[in-house]
């Protein structure tokens, strides 16, 4: 195999994850790099569906589901009792962006406050999916969902979720997409190996049925959400310390858009469409003027 | 509430009981599935020997010399001979270069580093001996060819041959600098080893009649090549040397310079060696061609080297007449012009009335050679004069074949090694062996519009480093080294054949590929959502309509 990345499954067949979902496929990544010596908190999100109906489930470490704002606090709550018993578990919240930028936002910052010793992990499909695609504040400018109609497109910018935890000052955070395997198996050994404080990963979740597309493009689409710089992967060190892991090749932003369905109402508008053209350059840039900062030996 | 103050007093709560997979058959869901199906590299399809390249290729990847070799051999049995001579047409069909502005895979390169890295690898003798008795006249690439696959199935093969040593144009016609004599020795001593048997000195018509040998022998192949010297038109033509006389004379260290100006009439792949070996027997040669680059049928590989040699050239240049001028040749040449295409596609010259006048002390003739079919009755000819064969080069008479240069004129050592094949395959079958020759591969060809490079490395493509060498005629290339040749598969994206490179196992976001060495789709979980066939390298996987399917 070409790939470095373990054989080993530790997500059963038969989820209920959609055709092409990335959701499942990031999980069945990540759950190869966790270890067995894990627990999963599922707060509300596709994957309280996707991991099957009582008394199945798909994943060989144990999962708690709870309720939608909880999934931090849950996660602090069973490392404490994992702490107690003397065991080293790696206790992960897994997160749609719902539970993470919305609903979940105020137990996240919590326990990144308190530097609790858990991974949260959100897997960003960027708006409500299983329940019939409501915009989150992960939704990008000018798209498409139930409640943001081709009339009235998603006119906010996505929520800078990254910016956030990096200002809690946390040991690691990292974006990340199962388009690039390697470097996501990467971060999450990396999240795993330090101990004793918060990390974070926050991964671009390609949702076919919600995104309006053929499930075959699921990984082309990531891919091109990288290449692009519209979802650029690095890292956080301590909240200060930036280093780019894959470097983008100047692919048009159209061309992550156009295998879209949802990105109609921004392709018809050159005005929308010239703003988030800014936007992913602007921040890009900012991105990258951090991780020189980084590596230029200066302080950070 | 009593004795919830404590951890070990809690009840049980409802935990899963068993994995989804026990009872969520997501497989029904599906109204296509991926299938792991072989299919045709354009490499192959455009290789006339369709050599199927990705496989071997994968075996070397897997460091198993001798299953690359074996794959190899059932198409071709003289890697290191096409591996140094071939104008390598699979390159041009090469995905990867199509598709992207990468160039084409090494292919010829990697081929030549397997026949040097099995040269001394022995073939198989026949595990058993048919009883039948097969004569092959011509120890050119063709008869060699033929007696291999012929020995291979277990017949008596006797090859016979005008000159004293077998090889044919591989000895007498093509250069030592571009395929040394040594490896074409070591093709006959292998082939002498299986028990081919061969006979110098005996040339058909004079010292073999046709009707004899058919009466002696179960089939006969006849592949006597094409050596015969076609007029020029050229006025004073007795003044020009035969080119490939020349090589063959320079071949057995027997040629002389005729003098330091020296000029070839033609650009074929005879007349870049003429005009290369001269320069390189020292030499100033031009090249006389009555059309220009783009129409010129000799490899590009061989007019560049050409150039590299200091060969110069003179396009839309025809020569008209040779005179004698003391110990010169004065050249009349009439400039041409490009008109309209003519049969071969090729833009016809034209003459524009303009001559001129050219000094040299030699002149070589290489416009191409052509067959003796002399030895063949008339009832084996047709209207034309021409050798009446079918597709495997069987003759109306159902005991003579023929092939190679003597029925298709002039063409490339590949080609003669195809019809070596195709004749030992039909007289194999007509003896009663079909059952013992491999299918043809799939027609069903990869396509560049098919093909995911995103995984592919970037590095430069291999090639044949330069031999650093003082003498002008040893070979002019060294071989690959291993690590070179590593590297080199690495980029090839296996069109058709699946290498166990993993894409889709890491990609399923359903688990339903399974890995045990290599791929397996589990359709009883497969969603078929179509990620797999859409980022396999070498699309070597496609979708397929359930309804199809289950109608099968």
């Amino acid at each position: 195999m070409r790939w470095v990345v373990p054989e080993a499954e530790h997500m059963a067949e038969g989820t209920l994850g959609c055709q092409g979902c990335g959701g499942a496929l990031s999980m069945r990544l990540v759950l190869k790099e966790l270890g067995q010596d894990a627990v999963a908190v599922l707060p509300a999100c596709c994957w309280s569906i996707i991991d099957g109906p009582w008394p199945v489930h798909a994943l060989d470490i144990p999962v708690l589901h709870t309720a939608f704002e909880t999934a931090a606090v849950v996660a602090t709550g069973v490392k404490a009792a994992k702490t107690i018993q003397g065991k080293d578990t790696t206790v992960v919240a897994w997160a749609g962006d719902g539970g993470t930028f919305d609903i979940g936002l105020q137990a996240l910052s919590g326990a990144a406050e308190r530097n609790e010793d858990i991974l949260f992990i959100c897997y960003d499909n960027e708006a409500y999916m299983n329940t019939g695609i409501q915009r989150s504040s992960s939704t990008p400018t000018g798209t498409w969902t139930t409640t943001t109609p081709d009339q009235r497109p998603e006119a906010r910018p996505k929520k800078d979720i990254m910016g956030i935890i990096a200002a809690h000052r946390i040991p690691y955070a990292a974006t990340a997409t199962a388009a690039y395997p390697e470097d996501l198996e990467h971060k999450v050994r990396t999240a795993v190996s330090i101990k004793g404080g918060m990390r974070f990963l926050h991964l671009l979740s390609v949702c076919p049925p919600g995104w309006k597309m053929e499930a075959d493009q699921a990984i082309e689409v990531m891919r091109r959400a990288v290449r692009s710089k519209v979802f650029p992967l690095y890292e956080i060190r301590n909240g200060r310390e930036y280093t780019i892991t894959h470097w983008p090749d100047d692919l048009p932003i159209e061309d992550y858009f156009s295998l879209q369905g949802r990105f109609k109402p921004l392709l018809g508008n050159d005005e929308m469409l010239e703003l988030v053209r800014e936007n992913v350059e602007e921040r890009w840039q900012t991105l990258l003027a951090r991780h020189e900062r980084s590596h230029s030996g200066a302080p950070a | 509430m009593s004795g919830l103050d404590h951890v070990d007093n809690y009840p049980e709560i409802p935990v899963s009981l068993a994995a989804t997979s026990t009872v969520l058959k997501t497989g029904a869901w599906r109204s296509v599935r991926p299938v792991i199906r072989i299919r045709t590299a354009p490499c192959s399809a455009y290789c006339p020997a369709g050599i199927s390249i990705p496989e071997y290729f994968d075996h070397l990847k897997e460091e198993k010399l001798d299953e690359a070799h074996s794959v190899f051999m059932e198409r071709n049995p003289f890697p290191r001979i096409t591996g140094r001579v071939c104008p390598h047409l699979c390159e041009q069909g090469c995905n990867l270069a199509v598709a992207t502005d990468e160039k084409p895979l090494s292919i010829r390169s990697i081929e030549r580093w397997l026949g040097d890295q099995t040269a001394d690898l022995p073939h198989p003798y026949p595990t058993e001996e048919t009883g039948k008795q097969v004569a092959v006249v011509g120890a050119g690439p063709a008869g060699m060819a033929a007696a291999y696959y012929l020995r291979r199935s277990g017949h008596k093969v006797t090859v016979f041959d005008r000159r004293e040593s077998a090889g044919g144009i591989l000895r007498y016609g093509i250069p030592e600098y571009r395929l040394p004599t040594a490896v074409v020795e070591n093709e006959i001593e292998k082939l002498e080893d299986m028990g081919v048997e061969f006979r110098m000195r005996l040339a058909l018509g004079t010292d073999l009649k046709l009707e004899d040998l058919e009466a002696a022998y179960a089939a006969v192949f006849v592949a006597t090549g094409a050596t015969g010297q076609r007029s020029t038109g050229i006025e004073g033509e007795s003044l020009l040397e035969p080119g490939l006389a020349f090589l063959e004379a320079a071949n057995r260290n027997l040629a002389s310079l005729p003098g330091e100006r020296c000029a070839v009439i033609g650009g074929g792949n005879t007349a870049m060696d003429v005009a290369r070996m001269l320069q390189r027997m020292g030499a100033k040669v031009t090249v006389l061609y009555r059309r220009t680059l783009a129409e010129m049928p000799a490899i590009e590989e061989e007019y560049e080297r050409a150039l590299e040699d200091g060969v110069d050239f003179n396009w839309l240049t025809q020569p008209r007449k040779v005179t004698k001028l003391g110990d010169k040749l004065l050249v009349t040449v009439e400039q041409m012009r490009l008109g309209t295409p003519d049969e071969s596609g090729r833009r016809r010259p034209e003459p524009t009335g303009i001559t001129r006048e050219l000094r040299f002390d030699g002149v070589f003739s290489a416009t191409g050679e052509k067959a003796d079919t002399a030895p063949f009755p008339d009832r084996l000819r047709d209207s034309h004069g021409w050798l009446d064969l079918d597709g495997d080069g069987a003759t109306k008479d159902p005991l003579v074949y023929a092939g190679g240069d003597l029925a298709t004129g002039p063409a490339t050592v590949i080609e003669a090694v195809v019809a070596g094949r195709n004749a030992a395959r039909a007289i194999d079958a007509e003896l009663g062996y079909a059952d013992r020759w491999p299918a043809e591969p799939p027609a069903d060809t990869v396509s560049p519009a098919e093909v995911n490079v995103t995984y592919m490395p970037h590095h430069d493509r291999a090639e044949d480093p330069p031999a650093v060498t003082a003498d002008p005629f040893a070979e002019e290339t060294n071989t690959l080294t291993a690590a070179d040749v590593l590297g080199e598969i690495d980029r090839c994206l296996s069109c058709g054949y699946c290498n166990t490179c993993g894409t889709c196992f890491v990609f399923c976001p359903d688990g339903a590929i399974l890995w045990d060495n290599g791929p397996r789709i589990d359709h009883e979980f497969c969603k078929g959502c179509g990620i797999c066939v859409n980022e396999c390298p070498g699309h070597a996987m496609v979708l397929v309509n359930e309804r199809e399917v289950s109608h099968a």
